[in-house]
């Protein structure tokens, strides 16, 4: 392969000419023959009535197709690991990963661009420009899985549980009602730290979409924003308008909204009334920081290196890695748990958990079906029943994957916890993060 | 007019050299670097120290790519953007800047809120424009030396602003004056253009290199011109209009 190791390189063509349209991801590009040799094998393909959706090469890279709409073809091309391990073996995991982010890379230039200016191509001159102004926030999901956001994969928004809720909760209500509009998110971090009911009713694509853009937005360090966005699953024809507002540095809120009010009158007139008496309880949910979980859920720190809990109904997510001001160096960096926390997180879903997947639009509902029953398949198909716990030991950590009707749980522990107490810790630990906040 | 403005008349310039307005500067910086402030805050003085803020709406008017992005980050002290993206709709940036009166030596907090709109987006979708114009109190035009298009495009931006309500302030910025060897404006032009306009002209470009010093210049002229263009619209030089919204935070 001619990518580094582990990036990941997207490329954008035209699905029936084969006009390379961009290429995002990685600081090298692959040379033109290679892009055009991708897109040939996979015409070729079509020629012979095959869809072809993804190769393996033998060093562990990785490439994955999808057309959508017969008008885009995005590629996937991923560089492989060049260590192995037990979890980084498990390569049908990184087709799922990829997989998705061709989703979320196919959504992305809709929001930006509305689906009609990508199914109608009439000029692809203008169109490659147009398309610059996904750049952004593509790069933004590019980079996300190295900023401990989990959304992209699991396509459930990440969450930061506030200390106070129901006060938070309140306002953005009130906040998104005096805009006229049903729509409204605060984020702190990076991560929805209350959404109005309406909110959550969006597609969790679109959701985890608005989330990274809220990120992107939030990262130039901007006040306020007026941003058209098309709803990919909601909206794909009709821009809205996304109103954001820095409130402090690291906490925005968002709506989104019809022609009224302006910028300009929603920020002097609504922004002040509703939100300056709540500075104080903003900045607690600042401080609760990376932890994302408030200071009254206490966990068996010293035994916890990283965990992920997926509400499956409300499709929300929380995560954490090393909780504990533990610095001892014999555990894996931050950095590292999060790459740990997002191979288990692959490892457990495509093996043993099942999969809910959110609709996907129809023409791709088959392809989709068929992919999905291929990348859990082999293990699940063989029983007639779910498994509701799973384990893993490797060189660095131990894992434990946990599964209720309404909750996943996905644990990391330090070497040092016993094998045969995980299950405890797990059950321990979901219950923690579950019982008080009502997550 | 404001061209009949001769520059540093109204305000202290280098006064952010002054040793007495340190305690003023230390407010708008954290670890050396430009604070940022969220909608909420604004700079905290001593409860003893009453300092008058002033708000005003800057909006930045120039040909895709020319910088206008970079150029509200910069002024802000944030760290500009090092990939070019397109901006796709309007974004703000709000800055604080305390600047020292010449007449009687007080002191204000300008608080510039910066707007910055995509040019495809201006042209896309028709509500940014009157959103950006909405009490607008002065606009940047700005062209970059490295594209002569920008430059000759400049008459066409300023006409669009020129209206029945002619209290704005207006200046033009070339961006990228640091890439001279790719220089596709001369000065001679640059000049015979603030002649024949009546504007003033700045520059910027190049590394940011010694924090407030770089940006201190700009920012006095800026406030400079729209302090002045209040007390002639005042005619009370004592009590210019813009406490109307400017306030006491």
């Amino acid at each position: 392969m001619m990518l580094q190791d582990g990036s990941t390189q997207v490329l954008c063509l035209t699905a029936n000419s084969g006009v390379p349209l961009f290429t995002r991801g990685a600081s090298k590009q692959l040379p033109f023959s290679v892009i055009g040799s991708l897109n040939g094998v996979h015409m070729f393909g079509d020629g012979q009535g095959v869809v072809l959706s993804s190769c393996q090469t033998d060093c562990g890279g990785r490439v994955v197709w999808r057309v959508f709409h017969d008008s885009v073809m995005l590629i996937a091309v991923n560089g492989g690991h060049g260590s192995t391990g037990v979890i980084q073996g498990h390569v049908k995991g990184e087709e799922l990963f990829l997989e998705r982010l061709l989703e979320n890379i196919w959504n992305c230039m809709v929001l930006v661009l509305g689906r009609d200016e990508l199914t109608n191509m009439r000029n692809v001159e203008r169109l490659k420009k147009d398309l610059r102004s996904c750049f952004g926030l593509i790069d933004q999901l590019l980079e996300d899985r190295h900023q401990g956001i989990m959304g992209n994969l699991t396509h459930c928004a990440d969450c930061l549980l506030p200390p106070n809720p129901a006060l938070v909760q309140e306002a953005v209500n009130g906040f998104t009602q005096s805009v006229d509009s049903e729509f409204g998110c605060l984020v702190v971090h990076g991560r929805v730290a209350a959404a109005t009911e309406n909110w959550w009713r969006l597609a969790p694509q679109e959701v985890i979409l608005l989330s990274a853009l809220m990120r992107m937005l939030s990262s130039s360090g901007s006040a306020s924003c007026d941003y058209p966005v098309f709803l990919p699953q909601g909206s794909p024809t009709v821009a809205h308008r996304l109103l954001r507002f820095q409130l402090l540095p690291g906490a925005d809120v968002c709506v989104l909204c019809g022609p009224t009010p302006s910028l300009q009158k929603a920020q002097s007139d609504l922004v002040r009334q509703f939100w300056s008496p709540l500075v104080e309880t903003l900045r607690d949910c600042l401080a609760v920081g990376e932890r994302c979980l408030p200071g009254t859920v206490s966990l068996r720190v010293p035994d916890v290196l990283a965990l992920l809990v997926l509400n499956r109904e409300a499709r929300r997510s929380v995560s954490c890695v090393r909780p504990s001001a533990d610095d001892s160096p014999t555990l894996p960096s931050k950095a590292r748990c999060w790459e740990l926390l997002r191979l288990f997180y692959i490892f457990a879903a495509t093996r043993y958990f099942s999969q809910e997947e959110a609709p996907v639009p129809g023409a791709l509902a088959e392809e989709k079906a068929h992919s999905r029953s291929s990348a859990s398949g082999d293990f699940v198909a063989g029983f007639p029943h779910q498994p509701l716990q799973c384990y893993l030991v490797t060189e660095e950590c131990k894992c434990y994957g946990l599964q209720t009707q309404q909750h996943q749980l996905f644990l990391l522990t330090p070497l040092s916890v016993p094998t045969f107490a995980l299950r405890n810790v797990a059950t321990q630990t979901l219950l923690a993060v579950t019982a008080d906040t009502g997550f | 007019m404001a061209q009949d403005l001769p520059p540093e008349s109204i305000i202290i310039a280098d006064w952010h050299r002054c040793a007495e307005s340190k305690d003023f500067f230390n407010r708008i910086l954290h670890k050396k670097k430009r604070k940022q402030f969220g909608l909420l805050e604004s700079p905290m003085m001593a409860p003893h120290v009453a300092v008058e803020t002033v708000q005003y709406k800057v909006f930045l008017s120039g040909k895709s790519g020319v910088g206008k992005t970079s150029l509200a980050a910069r002024l802000a002290g944030l760290s500009s953007p090092n990939m070019h993206y397109e901006t796709t709709g309007i974004e703000t940036i709000v800055l604080y800047w305390p600047v020292k009166l010449r007449e009687n030596g007080r002191v204000l907090f300008f608080r510039l809120q910066l707007w910055d709109c995509g040019e495809n987006a201006l042209r896309r979708f028709d509500h940014f424009l009157p959103s950006c114009k909405e009490q607008v109190d002065a606009v940047l035009f700005l062209f970059s030396f490295t594209d002569r298009t920008s430059f000759d495009d400049l008459p066409n931006q300023i006409t669009r602003w020129s209206g029945p309500s002619n209290r704005i302030v207006k200046m033009v910025v070339g961006t990228k004056f640091d890439l001279f060897m790719h220089s596709d404006v001369t000065q001679r032009e640059v000049r015979q253009f603030q002649d024949t306009q009546g504007l003033p002209v700045l520059r910027t470009g190049g590394e940011v290199s010694d924090g407030l010093g770089d940006v201190a210049p700009f920012l006095n002229c800026l406030a400079e011109r729209l302090w002045n263009q209040d007390c002639m619209a005042a005619t009370l030089p004592s009590g210019p209009t813009h406490y109307r919204e400017g306030a006491l935070i």
